[in-house]
C-alpha cells in the first residue's frame, strides 16, 4: 500500500501536531502544514499525524486502491 | 524537544466547575511519566475509529505522574461527547506532548502577556504556574482572559492568590456581557488591550478561536509590537 497525502490549507490551523509525529513528512510553512516528502515518516506514524490533526486536515488516500483511508468515510 | 508518544491513562478526576467548563485529571498508566513544557497539548483518542481530539494540558509541568485538561462543554462535539461520558477508572489513550506554543527559556522578552479566550486559558495556566512556581520568574506577567460571562469564570481564587503572592503577576478577567455590576474590564480582549500600556519588549502568547487570534494580533502590530514576539495556538 502507498499512501498519497495531502494538507487542505484552508482548514489547517497550524497546531503543528502532524509535524510532531511525523516531522519528515510534514513542515510547517507561514502557519499552514505542507507535505514535504511522501514517503518521509512510516505509514502508522503519517496516519497517526493524520488522525491527531485537529480540524482533520490531512487526508491519506491508498494509492493503488484509491481507498480514502483518512477521514474515514 | 521531547517527540510524542502513546500513552494510556486513567480518569482519576472531574470536577465540573459550571455550565461552560469542567476540569479532568488522568493519572498516567502507561508510561507513568511524562515530560511536557507549559502549554504543550494531547491528543485523545476518542472513538473506535480513531478519532482524536486535541486538548491542552492545564496542569503543572513540574507533576509528571498525570495531566489535567480544561473542557468547554458547549461545543457537544464528538470529544466533548466522550469525555463526558467516561466513568472514573476508565482508561484513555492519546498522544503526546505536542505543540510549539511555548515559552523558550532565554527568549528576549523582557515581560510575557498571555491571552486567552475561552478554554485557551488552559495552556496559559499551566504556563503561568511554571513560570512563576517552578521558574520563579521575575518578569512582569500578565494574563488577559476574555469570556462572556462571570460565571463561567474559573480559577479565580487561584489567579488572585497567584497575584498575592507574586508581584509580578496580574490577571485581568475581561466580560463582554457583564452584569451592571462587573468593575473590571468588559468587551472583547482587544478592548481591553487598546487601553492598556503594552510593556516594551514583551512577548505575547494567545490562545483561543482564530478571529481572536486575528483580531489581537492586527491590534498588537498596529501598536508597534513586533510580530516575531507574537506567538499563538489556534483553537477552531
Amino acid at each position: 500500500m502507498k499512501y498519497k497525502i495531502s494538507v487542505d490549507k484552508d482548514k489547517c490551523i497550524g497546531a503543528a501536531s502532524c509535524i510532531g509525529i511525523a516531522p519528515k513528512t510534514f513542515k510547517l510553512e507561514d502557519d499552514v502544514a505542507l507535505v514535504v516528502d511522501q514517503a518521509g515518516d512510516d505509514q502508522d506514524a503519517q496516519l497517526l499525524a493524520a488522525q491527531s490533526c485537529p480540524t482533520g486536515a490531512i487526508k491519506i488516500t491508498d494509492q493503488e486502491t484509491g481507498e480514502q483511508l483518512w477521514p474515514k468515510k | 524537544m521531547q517527540r510524542p508518544q502513546e500513552y494510556t491513562a486513567i480518569f482519576e478526576n472531574v470536577e465540573v466547575y459550571n455550565e461552560k467548563f469542567t476540569h479532568l485529571h488522568f493519572e498516567l498508566k502507561n508510561p507513568f511519566r511524562i515530560n511536557f513544557k507549559a502549554g504543550q497539548f494531547v491528543s485523545i483518542k476518542v472513538n473506535d475509529d480513531g478519532v482524536r481530539r486535541a486538548y491542552s494540558i492545564c496542569s503543572d509541568p513540574d507533576i509528571d505522574h498525570g495531566i489535567e485538561i480544561l473542557l468547554d462543554t458547549d461545543p457537544q462535539g464528538i470529544g466533548v461527547k466522550y469525555l463526558q461520558n467516561l466513568k472514573l477508572g476508565e482508561e484513555v489513550s492519546f498522544h503526546g506532548p505536542m505543540g510549539r506554543f511555548v515559552i523558550e527559556d532565554g527568549a528576549d522578552e523582557e515581560s510575557l502577556v498571555l491571552v486567552g479566550t475561552g478554554s485557551g486559558v488552559a495552556p496559559l495556566h499551566s504556563m503561568v504556574v511554571d513560570q512563576l512556581k517552578n521558574k520563579d520568574d521575575k518578569r512582569p506577567i500578565t494574563l488577559y482572559w476574555g469570556l462572556r460571562y462571570a460565571a463561567h469564570l474559573v480559577w479565580q481564587d487561584e489567579f488572585s492568590r497567584w497575584a498575592k503572592t507574586f508581584p509580578n503577576f496580574k490577571f485581568h478577567p475581561t466580560l463582554s456581557k457583564a452584569e451592571k455590576e462587573w468593575s473590571l474590564c468588559r468587551g472583547r480582549v482587544t478592548n481591553c488591550l487598546q487601553v492598556h500600556d503594552l510593556p516594551p519588549n514583551a512577548g505575547y502568547y494567545l490562545c483561543g478561536g482564530k478571529a481572536m487570534i486575528d483580531d489581537v494580533k492586527k491590534l498588537l502590530i498596529d501598536r508597534g509590537v513586533d510580530p516575531k514576539k507574537i506567538h499563538h495556538e489556534k483553537f477552531f
